[in-house]
């Protein structure tokens, strides 16, 4: 099975927010990703944290061009003692592809959540870009509006996020 | 007893109820099926180069040095073509013989077979999606499945009612596996195409092939006995067979496809 080496800026936003949906039935983690209007595939990954700043990078850039007069003011959501502190799961196959999730904690806060690894198909990728994104006709039901006993629809790329994320919030003994 | 195993390179869910089984009893049921999905993804995963199913398709072992459930499979998988009318070629995938498309449904039936043995009354798995249900969830009541919003991560389609099987093949997060085989081309004419019936297996390779067939395809579910298909096209419109039995009334007009059989 060919795999190829593409990291899909808009498919990371919307892999985001499934974990939304998922992570009532896997996870008992609280995770506050992924705005759930999450109609569009096309947002960058950055929109994915869109609801916390961004935290100071934890592992300083040998490169960094100019003393850090600039830095921002720490995020005011986090206690002013939380370190924050960054692992990255193990790369999961998802039967089609394979990630990896890379995730931030602050306190006890997730508080950034990145696809640092993603390989897809070439096809996807194509039909992400080319994609317009109709309405159905039908009334859009909410998944807690009615009593389901599951939910059919691939769901690989959710899945293998969640197993990445689980693997990395353990690394930091995170509960 | 819900129990989630991760294997084939998904989640796989288990919802058992116990019934007259004791705690212990229902454990290791899904034991034995979790088993028994792992023994058979060691046989078949492409993702493993030296499974079965990878050194087949290499050329390493003939279809004769190769576990029985490889060519029970096949079979199978010609069945699926010749009741698909070749919409669904595992022949036509790029790097030789793939069965993907129906052995991820055919090993849950294996699993959810291991759980009817060991006498669980009623039990659902769901695989990534593609779900096998026996028994029923309360007295009197349906196996109740939402299908996945092709658009929105955070909404359903629809709600059907089941008895046994759906499978749901989407191009919204997979591509590589809709390749048309009259062209060997990757293709895809519908949103969301998902099939009910009583077999997992052919409802997970009928869906494969709608979802490349499109609208045509309903001819061929049609005629075979006990399978419904209910797809999503590109514009959003949606159309399904009688069969399909729907757990709320839709409420905006659209095209409910041809008497789309919504329950009352």
């Amino acid at each position: 099975m060919k795999r190829f080496p593409i990291v899909l800026a808009g498919a990371v936003s919307a892999l985001a927010a499934v974990v939304g949906l998922h992570s009532r039935t896997a996870a008992g983690h609280a995770i506050s990703v992924g705005p759930a209007n999450a109609g569009s595939a096309n947002g960058s990954a950055g929109t994915t944290q869109a609801t916390s700043p961004p935290t100071t990078n934890p592992s300083p850039s040998t490169t960094n061009p100019s003393p850090s007069t600039t830095n921002p003011p720490p995020p005011t959501t986090a206690p002013a003692t939380a370190v924050a502190r960054t692992s990255t799961g193990p790369v999961e196959q998802y039967g089609y592809g394979e990630l990896s999730v890379r995730v931030t904690v602050t306190g006890n806060k997730i508080t950034h959540l990145a696809v640092p690894t993603l390989q897809t198909a070439e096809q996807y990728s194509q039909q992400l870009a080319a994609q317009v994104i109709p309405m159905l006709t039908s009334e859009v039901l909410k998944a807690q509006s009615i009593n389901i006993y599951g939910i059919s629809g691939a769901t690989y790329t959710a899945e293998a996020y969640v197993t990445s994320l689980q693997s990395a919030l353990k690394n930091l003994h995170f509960s | 007893m819900v129990h989630d195993e991760t294997v084939m390179g998904t989640v796989t869910s288990f919802t058992v109820f116990q019934g007259a089984l004791s705690p212990g009893e229902v454990e290791a049921a899904v034991d034995a099926a979790c088993a028994e999905l792992h023994r058979l993804d060691d046989i078949f995963s492409t993702w493993q180069d030296e499974s079965p199913m990878s050194r087949l398709r290499r050329g390493d072992l003939a279809l004769a040095e190769v576990p029985s459930e490889i060519s029970d499979v096949l079979a199978l998988c010609r069945a699926a073509k010749t009741a698909t009318a070749g919409w669904f070629d595992p022949w036509s995938m790029p790097g030789g013989v793939d069965p993907t498309g129906l052995v991820k449904g055919w090993a849950v039936e294996s699993a959810a077979e291991v759980l009817r043995r060991a006498g669980a009354p009623s039990a659902m798995i769901n695989a990534g999606g593609d779900i096998t249900a026996f028994g029923a969830p309360a007295p009197g009541q349906k196996w109740t499945i939402g299908i996945r919003h092709p658009w929105r991560v955070d909404a359903l389609a629809r709600v059907l009612e089941i008895v046994s099987a759906v499978a749901t093949s989407g191009t919204y997060e997979r591509g590589e596996h809709l390749v048309d085989p009259f062209t060997a081309e990757h293709a895809s004419a519908v949103a969301s195409a998902t099939v009910t019936g009583p077999d997992l297996a052919l409802a997970d390779a009928f869906a494969t092939a709608l979802a490349v067939a499109g609208e045509i395809g309903l001819d061929f579910v049609r005629e075979a006995v006990g399978y419904d298909a209910y797809l999503i096209l590109l514009d959003g419109t949606e159309v399904s067979t009688d069969g399909i039995s729907f757990a709320l009334p839709k409420t905006s007009d659209g095209r409910g496809g041809d008497g789309s059989g919504r329950s009352a």
